[in-house]
């Protein structure tokens, strides 16, 4: 049996922990104190640098890394701790925020004294109103106790929290959305570069940071880099020559929720693999997997055949999907993958912020052709075309073989692809919303194409078995020629 | 200067240059809908994707970048002696590689999903980006089988209408209107697929604020498809059937850039010209609109003269007559010849040739459209003097008579001491102060020479039908000293005449010798005899103008 291994989420139960003298009771502001009476700034940077911490809001981004994008010379400088939390399938920032907004000053705390930062403005997501409130109390009394506010506990540092409820757009939680959105203008994302680590909120550099990655700070400074980059597995990268450490250190806030008997949020280390995440989530609920979203609704799909893949940045990354927000949705033999198809491409219809072209129009095209789909009206040809896959030879190739020609699925992954296109991992849009959108439309299709076909062919949505709606793993092309793992190796 | 390879050209342009602009120069096009010069860069069309080249450390080669770039954010820089590509260039770019045309297909769909199609009844098609690209970039058919979105056409203000369905939200108005003119009175409402672009409005849909600054009409100019249309032109000619001649507004000193659109029946419309020190890409709405009194059917198209204290319609030879006859009797000091700031410097030139050389009078005077309003924007601004040609006609008309060139209260003292008055006016619509209107009833004898009945030519003896910007050749001096060309378009109404040729025929008539035979003639005459227009000859000139130094 798997244990949860309780880090950010230890004390989350413990009556009254949002009050400061309770938080103080469990070490609290410690881990602060001692960064500031211990170490010098750029020794907390390095920390994080080595600790091999990687942001949690979704791309995985190492944070030591981004930390040394920042420009040194050019004040003020800001944090932005993203506090956005909007992607279906993801709910781990809101218990902090409701339960433990202590944590996350700490956090930010630190990260201001490591980057010389006096101000900070969370943006809050506008639905997390007991959140925001909880958060709001906890700064005022952390400004009470000298912890925020000018001359923090006699250090000399200025340090100011500024919350900001969004207004409801999942687009504000990309970095540039948000930072536009904090700025007063319409919640559409920039251009990059320049990245927000070099011209940011105001025009000036600025951290931007998910609430999760900032409540790591106060363990990785308070029990050091050693006891932190124990949890979790370390790839090598061979591709590098010498090979170059690939951490996936620390825990991760899983967000279980779908055909789980106990749904929730699970903090366990990082490397599990699917299998595991169900058993700690009180087993499935129904007879067997069928799918699993594994970093909330825009990471594509993992198969029955792939609950295996350890759910960290690396290994997804290598499957072709990725970890994202760690909303891990999971669906049992009852569910309908043209249906949950057509729930996500309609929030993503109407989420897209509109400001570029692809996406603006090519969202809801996607979103209509999964509904002509799913309403029984898809198109199929008349005609069938030579059927290309593993060839007798073993290479990819004309296998022979005809097949039908489902103009609608071709056109539906043509279209997604068009707006991002997930073989090359190219977009043409200005973030990478477009990605978001087609990652999961074309991987559904392709890896569950027989239940796609046969709501074409039957005129109405067929659940199939498992067995018969999953394509084998043979077929690179559904799993996108997956890279070969031996290139990363277990360190 | 930057070394780059342009698809398989060798080039170098300008540091900071994009890469748009750095294939225009070259006669590449990158198509784009977004990106205006005169604006900022937001790439949100992505119509303008290239395909950058990179150095790629482990296979040592330069390869293709993952991604294609805008051409638009995407600005050139000499790269330092280690970091050029190939050894020698500062960057490589290809613009039609498959890939980027593969993505400009895309994009053209996407594009083209929400469109109507409605070319044939739409004043922008022969003018249009869309269809432009479409035809040369896009697909032929299109695949999209659902429902279009329909919003509803808006009226945005005085001279703006808004097909939103044909709208491909490149936000180009919306930043116009608020880097340029300031105003900030477009915005985008609702979200995604059903972005509108619309002014503030109450919930009933009653405008707040509509779109009535003065710069308004250039959202008509830089909406790259049909959706924003000028009422002024709406429905009145394919924009192919229009021919064009580049000239100079005369709205007011300014001088802004134009080109004047017309069919032989009339002038059509005016649209701003480029020019770089003076009015960018813009023109104003008075300029803009203040063209119709050119195909007025009022203007005037036979000599006039006054019988039984009545204008008559006359012949030449008879108005010219009677004026010379007028002129011939009155001596020298009695005669003031006033000139115009509504008129050319060739108009000017030939008048104070006649006033100098034939009358021998040294009495001029200067006269011209009142003056009106000044308007400031962040990127332009309209000038309170609303002649386009003062500061040239003053100094022409002063070559004459050493730079005293009588204006104002001076100019109307002396026209009430004067028996005989020669007056150019040529602004339309002028009406007369209390004090000029008296003074004119004073003079004996007025000749007047106009293009519309007005409160001036109602007082006149004799008026001689002359012509506006759009008949004529000649050249203007704005209020900074830039000399620019003025081009005729169409044909004067009935026997008007261009206003050098009036004042040089009267000047024939007295026995003057003057012989010009058109407008760069007497230009070449300024340049010899005017100080400081050594250089504006109309060939100089040309289409960019010159500074007088």
């Amino acid at each position: 049996m798997i244990e949860e291994k309780r880090i950010l989420y230890e004390h989350l139960d413990v009556p009254d922990i949002n009050t400061f003298d309770v938080f103080r009771q469990y070490d609290g502001y410690t881990r602060f104190e001692k960064a500031i009476a211990e170490y010098q700034p750029e020794d907390i940077a390095k920390m994080v640098m080595d600790s091999g911490l990687k942001g949690r809001g979704g791309a995985g981004f190492s944070t030591g890394l981004k930390w040394s994008f920042v420009p040194r010379d050019i004040k003020p400088c800001y944090l932005c701790c993203n506090a956005d939390e909007s992607e279906p399938g993801t709910f781990s920032n809101r218990y902090v925020l409701e339960k433990n907004p202590h944590l996350l000053i700490e956090g930010i705390l630190i990260c201001c004294y490591a980057m010389g930062i006096e101000t900070t403005y969370v943006y809050i997501r506008g639905e997390f109103t007991l959140g925001k409130k909880m958060l709001d109390a906890a700064i005022k009394e952390a400004y009470e106790k000298g912890y925020l506010g000018k001359d923090v506990r006699g250090t000399g540092l200025n340090i100011d929290i500024y919350t900001h409820p969004g207004a409801g757009a999942y687009i504000c939680g990309e970095e540039t959305g948000l930072i536009e959105s904090l700025e007063g203008k319409r919640g559409q994302p920039r251009n990059k570069p320049p990245f927000p680590a070099v011209e940011g909120v105001f025009g000036k550099p600025t951290v931007v940071q998910n609430v999760e990655t900032l409540c790591n700070l106060p363990f990785i400074v308070g029990n050091g880099v050693e006891w932190y980059t124990q949890m979790g597995p370390t790839y090598a990268d061979t591709r590098a020559n010498p090979p170059t450490p690939d951490p996936n250190t620390g825990t991760k806030l899983y967000c279980i929720s779908g055909d789980v008997n106990e749904p929730g949020v699970y903090e366990l280390e990082l490397g599990l693999t699917s299998t595991e995440l169900i058993e700690v989530a009180g087993g499935l609920r129904g007879e067997e997997v069928k799918a699993v979203i594994p970093g909330g609704s825009s990471a594509p799909i993992l198969t029955h055949y792939e609950l295996d893949t350890r759910l960290d940045f690396t290994s997804l990354t290598l499957a072709k999907s990725m970890l994202g927000s760690g909303g891990i949705i999971v669906m049992n033999e009852t569910r309908n993958i043209v249906d949950c198809l057509l729930n996500i491409m309609k929030f993503y219809a109407h989420e897209s912020c509109g400001q570029c072209t692809p996406c603006r129009w090519g969202t809801p095209w996607v979103r209509d052709i999964v509904q002509r789909i799913a309403d029984g009206n898809g198109r199929k040809s008349t005609i069938t075309r030579p059927k290309f896959g593993v060839a007798e030879n073993g290479r990819w190739g004309d296998t022979g073989e005809t097949e039908e020609i489902y103009e609608d699925l071709d056109l539906l992954e043509s279209v997604a692809n068009n707006i991002a296109n997930v073989d090359t991992m190219t977009w043409n849009t200005i973030c990478v919303f477009g990605i978001a959108v087609s990652w999961p439309a074309v991987s559904y299709m392709r890896k569950f194409r027989p239940e796609f076909e046969a709501a074409i062919r039957e005129g109405k949505l067929v659940t199939l078995s498992v067995a018969e709606a999953t394509v084998p793993p043979e077929e690179n092309y559904a799993y996108q020629q997956r890279f070969v793992p031996k290139e990363f190796a277990d360190l | 200067m930057a070394f780059i390879k342009l698809n398989d050209l060798e080039v170098e342009v300008e540091d900071g240059t994009n890469i748009v602009e750095a294939a225009r120069q070259h006669g590449i096009e990158v198509p784009h809908y977004c990106y205006h010069p005169g604006l900022s860069r937001p790439a949100n069309c992505r119509m303008c994707l290239v395909e950058p080249y990179v150095f790629f450390p482990p296979a040592g080669a330069i390869v293709p970048d993952r991604q294609l770039a805008t051409g638009c954010t995407t600005t050139v820089r000499t790269a330092p002696p280690d970091r050029k590509l190939d050894g020698k260039y500062d960057f490589i770019v290809q613009t039609d590689s498959p890939r980027v045309k593969k993505a400009r297909e895309d994009i053209l769909e996407f594009l083209l999903v929400h469109h109507p199609l409605d070319c044939p009844v739409c004043d922008q098609a022969g003018e249009c980006d869309l269809q432009d690209f479409s035809h040369r970039h896009g697909h032929d058919k299109s695949r999209y089988l659902e429902v279009k979105n329909v919003p509803p056409k808006k009226d945005l203000g005085p001279d703006v209408l808004l097909y939103s369905t044909r709208c491909i939200v490149c936000t180009r108005c919306i930043r116009f209107c608020e880097e340029v003119s300031g105003s900030g009175e477009l915005g985008l409402i609702h979200r995604g697929s059903h972005d509108e672009i619309d002014i503030p409005r109450s919930h009933d849909g009653t405008p707040i604020q509509v779109l009535d600054n003065k710069l308004a009409g250039n959202v008509v100019d830089i909406c790259p498809v049909g959706a924003l249309i000028s009422k002024d032109f709406l429905f009145k000619s394919r924009p192919w059937f229009l021919e064009k001649a580049n000239s100079v507004c005369t709205g007011c000193s300014v001088g802004c850039n134009i080109t004047v659109e017309y069919k032989p029946d009339g002038v059509y419309r005016l649209k701003p010209r480029f020019h770089g020190d003076i009015n960018q890409y813009w023109m104003c709405d008075d300029g803009r609109l203040g063209y119709h009194y050119v195909n007025s059917e009022d203007r005037l198209q036979l000599p006039l003269k006054r019988v039984d204290d009545e204008l008559t319609p006359t012949h030449w030879a008879d108005a010219l007559t009677v004026i010379t006859e007028k002129l011939s009797e009155v001596a020298a000091e009695d005669i003031l010849v006033i000139g115009s700031a509504q008129g050319t410097n060739e108009d000017n030139y030939v008048l104070q040739q006649f006033a100098h050389d034939v009358l021998q009078t040294t009495q001029l005077g200067l006269f011209g459209q009142l003056p009106g309003e000044e308007h400031k924007f962040p990127q332009f601004s309209i000038e309170a003097d609303k002649n386009p040609n003062t500061a040239g006609a003053r100094t022409i008309l002063g070559s004459a008579n050493g730079n005293n060139v009588l204006e104002g209260d001076a100019l109307w003292e002396k026209v009430s001491g004067a028996k005989v008055v020669y007056l150019v006016s040529g602004a339309p619509e002028r009406p007369l102060e209390d004090a000029e209107k008296s003074a004119l009833e004073s003079v004996d004898f007025l000749i007047v020479q106009d293009i519309l009945p007005s409160e001036v030519t109602e007082l006149a003896d004799v008026v001689l039908p002359g012509t506006t910007f759009a008949e004529k050749d000649g050249t203007f001096t704005n209020s900074t000293g830039w000399v620019q060309r003025i081009r005729k378009a169409i044909d004067p109404p009935g026997e008007a005449r261009a206003d050098w040729e009036i004042t040089q025929q009267l000047a024939k008539q007295l026995g003057g010798e003057m012989n010009y035979h058109f407008a760069g003639e007497i230009a070449l005459a300024i340049a010899e005899n005017v100080p400081g227009y050594g250089d504006a000859t109309h060939q100089k000139i040309g289409d960019a103008g010159i500074k007088l130094t």
